[in-house]
């Protein structure tokens, strides 16, 4: 394990019978990356957040954040860490400045001017109660309490969740502000849309297995890619079917479908051969290589 | 300093506290005005033994006769130890299952502060009580017509706290060693009215008179404070259980997982 990475874990398991748990987990966190942890629900994602944090402790194996044991060391760590849980839930009955008062004051009390600038970035409402506040609000709050210390370290359990594509915006410029300080995100989704634009690097986890960590760019090499191409005459898809690194080929109309892996030169050579009116990629080309890892079929 | 912990769960208890202690005033007031008008004629029945023991005494002719047996056997146990037991479930189990204890422990909080701090907070809101209790008695004393000294109820609400603290300590010590809120409440509801029961049938039956010593009651009830004054042994007792139980509340909570 490497003692200048955020986050390092050897061998680091959590059995909870019948398969479930965290086994053999051997990660590392460069400081200063956005790192991804990706996972199907029940993968082990909050389950390894809980083992970083000492709220749950390991079957076996270990952690080290910021060079820190995660178990003899925890309480140094968490002066230097924010965690956002995904089950976030806060004492309904207070309003959010009352609770965010709390929070600060479990850290010996802090500067008010960097919680200021977060509640006007996120445009929080402080003065209800909480169980008065959507689940966007409430998360709003959670945002708040992680970040307002100015943590090294940021971990973070399904972080979007219930936020307006306004507020994830505004979150997503704050990550990469963070990472630009060269402060450290572990953040968790169980989807690749989440993610995709803000993080460095990624892992996916399945049945509390790693099977994957890579960059995005890594990653993007061996994802299935599409084109749409609409054609003025239909052309036959068994010609495209016929090309190398192309896995299908469908017709529908004037327009053909396209997948294929690797370099697209072979395509748009044989498109070319009619006449071509438009040629569009198509998204979602990574969210199948996702899904491929998530349904335990790497992709060859 | 008072830590961030203890004040935030006398927050919590703020309206529990409140509104118990203003029903026990309430209640206390019309036990004293009750008595000049009941008190003589409810004396002359004729209670069972058993029944007369769970009642401390049943001795409803006499004023403090009338105080132990309404106040002392029922409304002042009773309140102590719903406010004790409820709050001390509330703020350790109640808020691992509400999801908050993980989030306030991924801050830099050490489990053994966090289980004293909110053993001090609920051993306030007893004593709160206590106070308020006191004050009732002092009213409903005077209403009633006078007849149990200022230091004799002072020592009953001194004993009656202390029957709070030991209440309040086994739901702490089940809440932190287990994360549910439901059997916190119901062993430290058995165990209090198991020992109520145990207390007042025990020494009717020979053989199981030792059992009396198992049960709080005995101690909260030992010395009749409201005429022999304050008994240190009882008070020992209680509270000795109660500091052994936050601190088994402590090992309870740094020695296990948070649950998910």
């Amino acid at each position: 394990m490497s003692s200048t990475a955020a986050i390092a874990t050897s061998g680091l398991s959590k059995d909870y019978g019948s398969g479930h748990g965290l086994f053999d987990l051997d990660l590392e966190v460069r400081r200063g990356e956005v790192f991804g942890f990706l996972g199907p629900n029940g993968a082990g994602k909050s389950t390894t957040m809980r083992l970083l944090l000492d709220l749950i402790k390991p079957s076996s194996g270990s952690a080290r954040l910021l060079g820190l044991d995660s178990r003899s060391e925890s309480l140094q760590i968490r002066r230097r860490v924010g965690f956002l849980p995904g089950d976030f839930a806060l004492f309904g009955m207070l309003s959010g400045q009352v609770v965010l008062d709390y929070f600060a004051a479990l850290r010996g009390g802090l500067d008010r001017r960097t919680r200021d600038s977060l509640v006007e970035r996120f445009d929080a409402d402080l003065s209800r109660p909480v169980r008065e506040l959507s689940t966007g609000n409430r998360q709003k709050l959670g945002l708040i309490q992680a970040f307002m210390h100015e943590p090294e370290l940021l971990i973070l359990d399904e972080p979007i969740t219930g936020l307006d594509p306004l507020v994830q915006q505004s979150f997503h410029e704050l990550l990469g502000e963070l990472s630009n300080e060269g402060r450290t995100v572990f953040l968790s989704s169980h989807t690749l849309s989440e993610v995709e634009r803000v993080t460095d690097r990624l892992a996916i986890l399945r049945q509390g297995r790693l099977v994957v960590v890579d960059s995005l760019e890594n990653l993007r090499k061996v994802a299935v890619q599409r084109l749409e191409i609409e054609f003025a005459s239909p052309p036959s898809p068994e010609q495209f079917e016929r090309l190398a690194g192309v896995s299908q080929a469908v017709l529908d109309g004037r327009i053909l479908t396209v997948a294929f892996e690797g370099s697209a030169d072979a395509v748009v050579k044989a498109a070319a051969s009619h006449e071509v009116l438009s040629i569009r990629p198509r998204d979602g080309d990574l969210e199948e290589i996702f899904l491929r890892y998530y349904r335990a079929e790497p992709p060859a | 300093m008072i830590v961030p912990e203890f004040k935030m769960t006398l927050r919590l208890r703020a309206v529990s506290t409140v509104s118990a202690g203003i029903g026990m005033i309430f209640m206390l007031i019309i036990v004293g005005a009750l008595f000049p008008a009941v008190g003589h004629s409810i004396g002359r029945l004729k209670i069972p033994k058993g029944v007369s023991e769970l009642l401390g005494g049943a001795d409803y002719g006499t004023i403090t006769g009338w105080y132990r047996s309404e106040v002392g056997s029922i409304y002042g146990p009773l309140v102590i130890a719903g406010l004790a037991i409820v709050g001390a479930a509330a703020t350790t189990a109640g808020e691992e299952e509400d999801r908050i204890l993980a989030l306030v422990l991924a801050h830099p909080v050490e489990r053994r502060r966090l289980v004293v701090s909110k053993a001090a907070a609920i051993a306030l809101v007893v004593l709160i009580t206590a106070a308020v209790t006191l004050a009732g008695l002092l009213a409903g004393v005077a209403l009633a017509g006078g007849g149990i000294s200022t230091g004799h109820l002072a020592a009953y609400t001194v004993q009656l706290a202390f029957f709070g603290f030991a209440t309040g300590a086994v739901a702490l010590a089940v809440g932190a060693g287990t994360g549910r809120r439901a059997l916190a409440n119901g062993v430290a509801g058995a165990f209090a009215i198991a020992g109520w029961l145990i207390n007042g049938f025990a020494p009717l039956v020979g053989a199981i008179a030792w059992l009396k010593y198992l049960s709080l009651f005995h101690y909260y009830a030992a010395g009749d404070q409201l005429t022999g004054g304050i008994d240190l042994g009882a008070i020992a007792v209680l509270g000795l259980f109660s500091l052994a139980l936050v601190g088994v509340a402590m090992l309870g909570l740094e020695r296990r997982d948070l649950r998910a």
